[in-house]
């Protein structure tokens, strides 16, 4: 518009009608659906574990791991020789792990090999350990074995597959797929 | 009607987060986040499977952020008067948001009200012969199996849990 000379200007500005400024301003909407939780920002800030309970004793974990006993005997119904694996399995699966005594048995770094502790939180890529030394460890779920025991019953974990945020592992189905490898 | 079995695990799943909540902060009534965690990720599983709690678990945690209010330690309460009624405040310290009940000793929530159990609920077409199923189940469903905690909290256990105990009752009356 701006090339064209003044007689063409005037000439088309009055045959046709040009809209000078748009009504649909985008409006930068703040998204207040959110007011029953905070943004991811404020969560991260706010939620997450903090390095100074390392001052924590293992043994105030003792009772949560003996809460976390009778939850798992409970959940399956607590006869040993009896029940077939696959039922254990399953319900492992789907069951909540925090609490557990575990131990890394297989990985592909050496040195987590022979970590035991107790998992105090599972995110969707690790597992935070507590030691025996107070110690918070961080151990990811890639490329490792852990493994389970309860009253006689080992169970190995891998990690590689349960690479699942802990609430959404209840809501999946498992497939086998793939080999079993590190 | 017979119990689902997922559900009935996953209801055995969000009652022991709970009670892992509860029996942490006992131990380090400082330490919040482990708690804040367990229940945020109670909150996740119930909302990603759809499954309804009870009101009386709801109550003591906070809806914002999620973290288990105890009062005294992670939340106060108190009675106002407000528009002619008394209302019952309590105020998360965390996130510093606040949660009103009125204080109304006659109003019964939906889950005790008679007909919101599912064995009383009008008969339509099922047979007696799974009705005779544990009565305990149906109101499973609505609720957070009362009985499973009760099982889990039957052996000893430290004095955390116990307060647990005593939440995990139904709400009742709302606090006066």
């Amino acid at each position: 518009m701006p090339r064209l000379k003044d007689e063409a200007i005037q000439d088309k500005l009055t045959r046709k009608a040009v809209v000078l400024e748009h009504c649909l301003r985008r409006r930068k909407k703040e998204k207040r659906k959110k007011t029953k939780g905070f943004s991811a920002k404020q969560r991260r800030e706010m939620r997450l574990f903090e390095v100074k309970p390392e001052q924590q004793k293992y043994e105030l974990f003792l009772p949560l791991h003996e809460l976390w006993k009778q939850y798992i005997r409970d959940l399956c119904n607590g006869l040993r020789p009896d029940t077939q694996p696959q039922m254990i399995q399953t319900k492992l699966l789907k069951a909540d792990l925090h609490g557990a005594i575990v131990t890394v048995t297989k990985s592909k770094c050496p040195s987590y090999v022979g970590i035991t502790g107790i998992i105090l939180q599972e995110m969707k890529h690790i597992f935070k350990i507590i030691t025996k030394e107070d110690k918070l460890k961080v151990i990811p779920k890639l490329n490792n074995v852990f493994s389970l025991e309860l009253d006689g019953f080992i169970s190995h974990i891998y990690g590689s597959k349960f690479q699942l945020r802990a609430s959404e592992r209840s809501a999946k189905k498992f497939k086998a797929k793939g080999t079993i490898d590190l | 009607m017979s119990a689902q079995v997922k559900d009935k695990e996953a209801f055995q799943r969000l009652s022991f987060l709970y009670q892992a909540a509860h029996c942490v902060l006992a131990q380090n009534p400082e330490n919040q986040e482990l708690a804040r965690f367990y229940c945020h990720m109670q909150r996740s599983i119930s909302r990603r499977l759809v499954l309804r709690q009870d009101p009386s678990v709801k109550r003591t945690i906070c809806k914002f952020c999620s973290s288990l209010l105890v009062p005294g330690i992670s939340s106060t309460v108190r009675q106002r008067r407000c528009s002619g009624r008394r209302w019952s405040v309590i105020r998360c310290l965390c996130c510093g948001q606040t949660k009103r009940f009125p204080s109304n000793p006659a109003y019964k929530l939906w889950a005790e009200q008679p007909e919101a159990l599912l064995e009383n609920q009008p008969q339509t077409d099922q047979k007696p012969a799974t009705r005779q199923g544990p009565p305990k189940e149906p109101s499973a469903h609505k609720t957070e199996t009362p009985t499973v905690t009760s099982s889990l909290q039957s052996c000893p256990t430290p004095q955390g849990t116990a307060e647990a105990g005593s939440h995990m009752g139904k709400g009742g009356p709302s606090r006066r």
